[in-house]
């Protein structure tokens, strides 16, 4: 395991705050310098022979540091991981030369079936002993410690024996993993199942949460869905600063999905982010925030 | 491999997204303001829905064409039939167009529309190459000429048309209503390719496409010039060669040179 630095040095500096690259702003991020710090790429959309879309991709590394995060690792299947799938990342890796690459803590399917969906996990032994063993061959083959996000979910499993917080420290700290954190999905899970983000939050190591994803949901009353087709809403903007606060200066972005709007509408709502984050990171805050840890 | 209690979990779920029998409800706790068979379909509804929208964005000609209804329920008819095996979602629909062939065997125009739908995708991001010049070809030799083949455009596509399909296509592009759904006379062959990073396509008779597959086998442009002067007169011939080499050029479907001196 090459992955044994002191905890101290596991985490890159910030590059401040990004979005997640979407084709339709393509020309935007082309045209002229946008108020954006770094951009955030989904994977699989380049994991592709050619064409315009690596072609954007290289006129994008040009401008923009670039954060990898796939969808298709499926981390926690029984099936095993897919060599093919991880020759192909580490080539699209090689030629982006990314800050950092990520995937969720899921799994997308079973005996050789995919449900193009990301599956929440049980918390148990048998589950994180699987993920550890995971993520090592994929740290491995890759050659660098990958970030894995907690995902939103909409049932619990009787066969788990933790809470999903201390799920997701364990992966991180057994693993020697990072962490994307995102917050909407940490607001959608606690909604369905009825937990407290501020514990979830409170469980986390500081040191391994490496990147912040934003969103918006869908509020259908009883339960939420991470939908990725709002503005990140208003409890989830509290929790970004209570966020801020705990865990201090990290890379934080937003994704959107669906109903994207124009290119200036998401960077004024980065400049939200970046507000709340100015505010918390303040001498006063940052040292009431060091003393409560 | 061995039967754990994860991996009983897990087949038990995605048994329930494709509606296998499964016991998967006893694996899900209670309690929270939804119950578990709420819990259970919102994940059944998740699974279909990405999935069509995959397809709805696969095959947005034929979407068009079939209307929404009609397409969303062929849609999920082969979600059923053909569950995802491929890591990278934009692979679930590559047999769409078989599919609906056999679903609507008095209406194959659908099965081509879709057809078209998916290799205009398919030459989006597939292999780039360099077009060859028409300037390149202004200094080969008399010597050359006898023996000069082409390479073409690594996201060539060629396929026979049976029906109108390719004016169905442009009507629904310019959202007008499609023309009644005809079969073509005389053969006619669809030619898919990229030009830039814009994938084209257009229609080709037979002595376009005898060509194109001779120079595909590796055929000397000077031999598929002789087999055409066999079917026409010299002068149709050489009028047909010339035409559709300046075509492939200007269309930048020649992407190298074979069996020259240089």
């Amino acid at each position: 395991m090459p992955f044994n630095t002191p905890t101290a040095s596991i985490k890159q500096v910030s590059p401040g705050f990004g979005l997640g690259l979407r084709p339709v702003h393509y020309p935007d991020f082309l045209a002229e310098a946008q108020a954006v710090d770094w951009l955030e790429i989904i994977s699989e959309n380049y994991m592709v022979p050619g064409g315009k879309p690596l072609a954007m991709l290289d006129a994008i590394l040009e401008r923009y540091p670039v954060a990898m995060h796939g969808v298709s690792l499926s981390i926690g299947s029984t099936d095993g991981l897919d060599a093919q799938y991880l020759t192909d990342l580490r080539a699209l890796a090689n030629h982006v030369q990314p800050m950092w690459i990520s995937d969720h803590l899921c799994w997308t399917g079973v005996q050789g079936r995919n449900a193009h969906d990301l599956l929440p996990l049980p918390y148990s032994e048998e589950a994180l002993r699987l993920v550890v063993r995971h993520v090592n061959q994929v740290q491995d083959a890759l050659g660098r410690r990958i970030l894995l996000e907690n995902v939103s979910s909409y049932l619990n499993y009787r066969s788990s024996e933790m809470s999903e917080w201390e799920f997701l420290r364990q992966v991180a700290e057994q693993a020697d993993c990072l962490l994307l954190l995102d917050v909407n999905n940490i607001y959608v899970s606690g909604i369905n199942h009825g937990f407290d983000p501020i514990t979830f939050l409170d469980h986390l190591p500081v040191d391994r949460v490496q990147q912040i994803h934003l969103a918006g949901h869908s509020d259908h009353g009883d339960y939420i869905v991470d939908t990725h087709d709002h503005p990140v809403a208003e409890p989830v903007w509290d929790l970004y600063r209570y966020t801020c606060a705990r865990f201090g200066d990290v890379a934080t972005m937003i994704e959107r999905d669906d109903d994207i709007p124009e290119l200036s509408v998401l960077i004024a709502e980065l400049d939200r982010a970046r507000a709340i984050a100015a505010e918390t990171l303040v001498p006063g805050v940052q040292k009431t925030r060091e003393a409560a840890l | 491999m061995k039967s754990t209690v994860l991996t009983d979990l897990q087949v038990a779920f995605h048994d329930h997204l494709l509606n296998l029998p499964n016991d998967f409800s006893q694996e899900v706790s209670e309690g929270g303001r939804i119950g578990v068979d709420h819990r259970l379909h919102i994940y059944h509804n998740a699974y279909r829905a990405r999935l069509l929208e995959n397809l709805q964005d696969a095959y947005e000609k034929t979407w068009a064409y079939l209307g929404d209804e009609t397409f969303e329920s062929s849609a999920l008819a082969f979600i059923e039939d053909n569950p995802p095996k491929h890591r990278n979602l934009r692979w679930h629909g590559a047999t769409f167009s078989q599919w609906l062939a056999e679903r609507y065997p008095q209406d194959l125009d659908i099965a081509e529309l879709a057809l078209i739908d998916w290799q205009l995708r398919q030459a989006f991001d597939g292999p780039n190459a360099t077009p060859v010049p028409a300037a390149a070809l202004g200094g080969l030799t008399a010597e050359d000429w006898a023996s000069v083949g082409f390479q073409f455009v690594p996201t060539l596509f060629v396929a026979p048309l049976r029906f109108n399909t390719v004016t169905i296509w442009h009507a629904i592009d310019q959202e007008q209503a499609p023309p009644i759904a005809e079969v073509l006379s005389p053969a006619t062959w669809l030619v898919i390719w990229r030009k830039g990073w814009q994938p084209h396509f257009r229609t080709i008779q037979a002595a376009e496409h005898a060509a194109l597959m001779q120079l595909q086998g590796a055929a000397s442009f000077a031999q598929v010039c002789a087999d055409l002067g066999e079917q026409f007169s010299d002068q149709e011939a050489a009028s047909v060669a010339a035409e559709s080499l300046r075509t492939w050029l200007e269309d930048e479907m020649i992407v190298g040179l074979t069996g020259t001196s240089a």
